[in-house]
């Protein structure tokens, strides 16, 4: 009759029907959930294990990122999220504690120094150039906050291994964000001949990062003493407040990693009066952390395995001796027993989420170089992945800190 | 197992236990630190013993023998010192009070040794709800008779421990109305409650054969009496006492019930008798729910008066056998007590009221437990 050019049945979808990104989150999401339970329930295994499956299965269909770089929505999720757990992690991290036992601080120097030593020294061994060996050596320094915040949480671990895991993965993050930048700039100005950014980047990183951080604190704490914390509402209020101190973060081009984790230490620090929220701000919180699992088991190839596969392994190996070496000889001075020592050491093995950031950040800045270390690093965040939370899972059992069976 | 001969021991010598809560330090929840705790302190040379208790969450200190109030306060404040910088080494608390405010029972795990584990197996849940601390007072004794005399005495006085050392109005989370609301867990244990009037060591004796006969008890450990004979030390031990927010309180208290074993000892002001306990339990309930507030009946007139009164009369009537032991302080600290400062449960609400945060509440006990 008049010119509508639809036809009739324009109700009717377009066939065949395009699935939009909700659907791919939203299956995720549920496919994720049903195997993180199933492998819970069957195997007793912490859930994030099923998460990290399902990232690697869907990356061996070619489903996953192709160019092993973290798009821009999947960043996003992953900076939510870690956002969140190294918040988390930042509040339990008492600075008094390492005034009291000055032997863990101790431990956390040696253990990281050590392994950025060996992982150097192995991968110039089997062949690696000095420049790459050096970045690897700096990003292996970093430990897993997700893979330690959620398996001591799934299991309500509770114990001496439980609180220096935390606070040991708390200290290695902060090294590694600032060790992989100041590396990264040195060789950077080796190559280009540019010295000042190479001492200002990570000074500029540290002091912006640690201004942010106090505002975020300080506001967290102002919102704290009027309100309860436990309250639901209140919960998503601080997760309102740290997704805006990550934006603010973004935008001055301060480190993702750094920010909240300090904000966590200094409201933790700042105050005597505990902090209790619920844990991961609750359900919304808990979807990120699920994705990020995901996203991180799926950053992986078989072209970057066949690249890296060797020295990725070897680095884990490496990086898991110097840990142990560490923490079991310096278990009796700081107070724990030598089978502890061998838990704690085994406990800070995973590396993921982190290491995966300073990836991606690392492609922004420098992608030739980026490039280089793909195939080892990749290589040990996909094994790291699968085992890390099983290692993390053994070690509490072994010292009898896991409180759900 | 036959009784054991009572052993010897000066008269009126003091012992003092404590068990102590281990807590985290970022919820301040009940932490499984004992283990941890007990191979830090094994490292050091104490005056006394700290020994582990039946949760991994507790942890026994105990002095030696000790003469008078000067000697209990020094040597508790040694155990204490370094079992803080043993706790401060391992970022664990230590606190006093009789119950943990918030701690869910279940989460508890049972320290793994023999008798533990079978007194798990034997009560259940009872084991676990058992998480609860408590002062146990040791006053020597010249011989066994004596010793049972001096028992029933001081039953007269639970009342006056339990309202002086109340320190337990929260359990699970809730304010149970109660100043000890510990007690009512230890009244759930079937050999709970008062050791039989019996004013010679041969009737206890048979007494105890009865018992053992019956396969009900083996040994005088499975009693929970509120003071019971002790004849491995040759005393009796005081068991109705909250542990106290600090270690001022839990010597002032021990001083306290020696005064009254002197002057009971030397005076013999009351002749113990069976009907004593007519109003025994009376009083006790009101001791437990009400502190120093609660009625007090007196068993040999059935006056009626305050918990607080028959503490201040008692207190007058002890001032001599008070200077004879070097105890002025630690009455005077009783009298403080009963006068405007008031209890350690009342100490525990009126923070919880000002802070609406239970762990914010043992944290500050963890503070007051330290210095």
């Amino acid at each position: 009759m008049t010119g509508d050019s639809r036809s009739e049945l324009f109700f009717l979808p377009s066939w065949p029907p395009v699935p939009d990104a909700v659907l791919w989150v939203s299956l995720t999401i549920v496919v994720a959930g049903l195997i993180g339970e199933f492998v819970f329930r069957s195997f007793r295994l912490p859930r994030v294990v099923g998460y990290a499956v399902v990232g690697t299965v869907v990356s061996a269909f070619g489903l996953g990122p192709s160019d092993t770089i973290l798009k821009p929505s999947f960043r996003l999720i992953v900076d939510l999220a870690l956002a969140l757990l190294l918040f988390e992690l930042g509040s339990r991290i008492s600075l008094r504690w390492l005034r009291t036992n000055p032997w863990l601080l101790a431990t956390s120097l040696l253990e990281s120094a050590l392994t950025f030593v060996a992982v150097y020294f192995t991968l110039t061994f089997l062949g690696a150039e000095a420049r790459v060996a050096t970045a690897v050596a700096a990003i292996a320094v970093a430990a897993s906050p997700a893979v330690a915040m959620r398996v001591a949480s799934e299991f309500e671990a509770s114990g001496q291994v439980t609180e220096r895991m935390i606070l040991l993965t708390g200290l290695n993050t902060f090294y590694a964000v600032l060790a992989t930048r100041f590396v990264f700039g040195w060789l950077h100005a080796q190559h280009a001949g540019i010295w000042l950014g190479a001492i200002a980047h990570p000074l500029y990183l540290f002091a912006g990062s640690a201004v942010v951080a106090a505002l975020l604190a300080y506001s967290v704490s102002l919102i704290a003493r009027r309100l309860d914390l436990r309250n639901e509402n209140s919960a998503l209020l601080l997760l309102g407040m740290i997704l805006l101190a990550l934006s603010l973060t973004k935008m001055a081009n301060l480190s993702t990693l750094l920010v909240p984790l300090l904000a966590g230490v200094l409201l933790r620090n700042s105050s005597e009066r505990p902090w209790i929220w619920p844990r991961h701000f609750g359900t919304a919180g808990g979807a990120l952390v699920l994705m990020l699992f995901v996203i991180t088991g799926s950053v992986w190839s078989f072209d970057a395995l066949m690249a890296g596969a060797g020295l990725g392994l070897a680095v884990i190996a490496v990086r898991l001796l110097a840990k142990m070496l560490v923490t079991v000889a310096l278990a009796r001075p700081s107070g724990i027993s030598f089978r502890q020592g061998v838990a704690l050491g085994v406990a800070l093995s995973p590396i993921s989420g982190v290491a995966l950031v300073i990836m991606a950040d690392l492609q922004g800045l420098y992608p030739e170089f980026a490039a280089e270390l793909t195939g080892i690093v990749f290589s040990a965040i996909a094994v790291l992945e699968l085992i890390g939370p099983i290692a993390v899972q053994a070690a509490l059992r072994y010292v009898d800190e896991d409180n759900i069976r | 197992m036959p009784l054991e001969p009572f052993a010897d021991s000066r008269a009126l010598t003091l012992g003092v236990e404590l068990e102590l809560q281990i807590v985290n330090t970022h919820d301040f929840d009940l932490a499984h630190g004992a283990p941890d705790l007990l191979r830090l302190v094994g490292r050091r040379k104490l005056p006394g013993e700290v020994k582990p208790e039946m949760t991994n969450s507790m942890i026994e200190l105990s002095t030696g023998v000790c003469t008078d109030y000067t000697g209990a306060l020094s040597q508790l404040s040694e155990i204490r010192d370094v079992l803080v910088e043993c706790a401060s080494k391992l970022n664990i608390g230590l606190s006093g009070g009789g119950t943990h405010p918030f701690q869910h029972w279940s989460d508890r795990r049972i320290f793994d040794t023999p008798r533990f584990n079978m007194l798990s197996e034997l009560y259940g849940y009872l084991s676990k709800q058992f998480t609860i601390f408590g002062q146990h007072v040791h006053v020597g004794c010249p011989g066994p008779d004596a010793a049972l005399v001096l028992l029933h005495g001081l039953s007269r006085f639970i009342p006056h421990f339990i309202a002086l050392s109340a320190s337990s109005p929260f359990v699970q989370g809730t304010d149970t109305g109660f100043h000890s609301a510990r007690l009512n867990s230890v009244f759930a244990f079937p050999l709970s409650g008062r050791a039989p009037f019996t004013l010679t060591w041969e009737e206890f004796g048979r007494f105890f054969d009865k018992m053992t006969r019956t396969g009900v008890v083996q040994s005088m450990k499975d009693f929970y009496w509120d003071i019971r004979p002790k004849p491995e030390f040759g005393t009796i031990e005081v068991r109705v006492l909250d542990t106290p927010l600090t270690i001022e309180k839990a010597a002032a208290l021990a001083a306290y019930i020696q005064c009254v074993a002197r002057w009971l000892t030397f005076e013999q002001p009351f002749r113990p008798a069976e009907d004593d306990y007519l109003v025994y339990t009376f009083n006790r309930f009101q001791a437990c729910r009400f502190g120093f507030d609660g009625t007090f009946v007196d068993p040999q007139t059935g006056e009626h008066r305050t918990i607080r009164e028959d503490i201040a009369a008692t207190l007058a009537e002890i001032e001599h056998h008070a200077i004879e032991l070097g105890a002025e302080d630690a009455c005077r600290r009783v009298r403080d007590d009963i006068g405007a400062l008031g209890n350690d449960a009342t100490w525990i609400r009126q923070t919880y009221e000002h802070e609406h945060l239970l762990a914010e509440v043992v944290r500050q006990q963890c503070l007051r437990w330290s210095r």
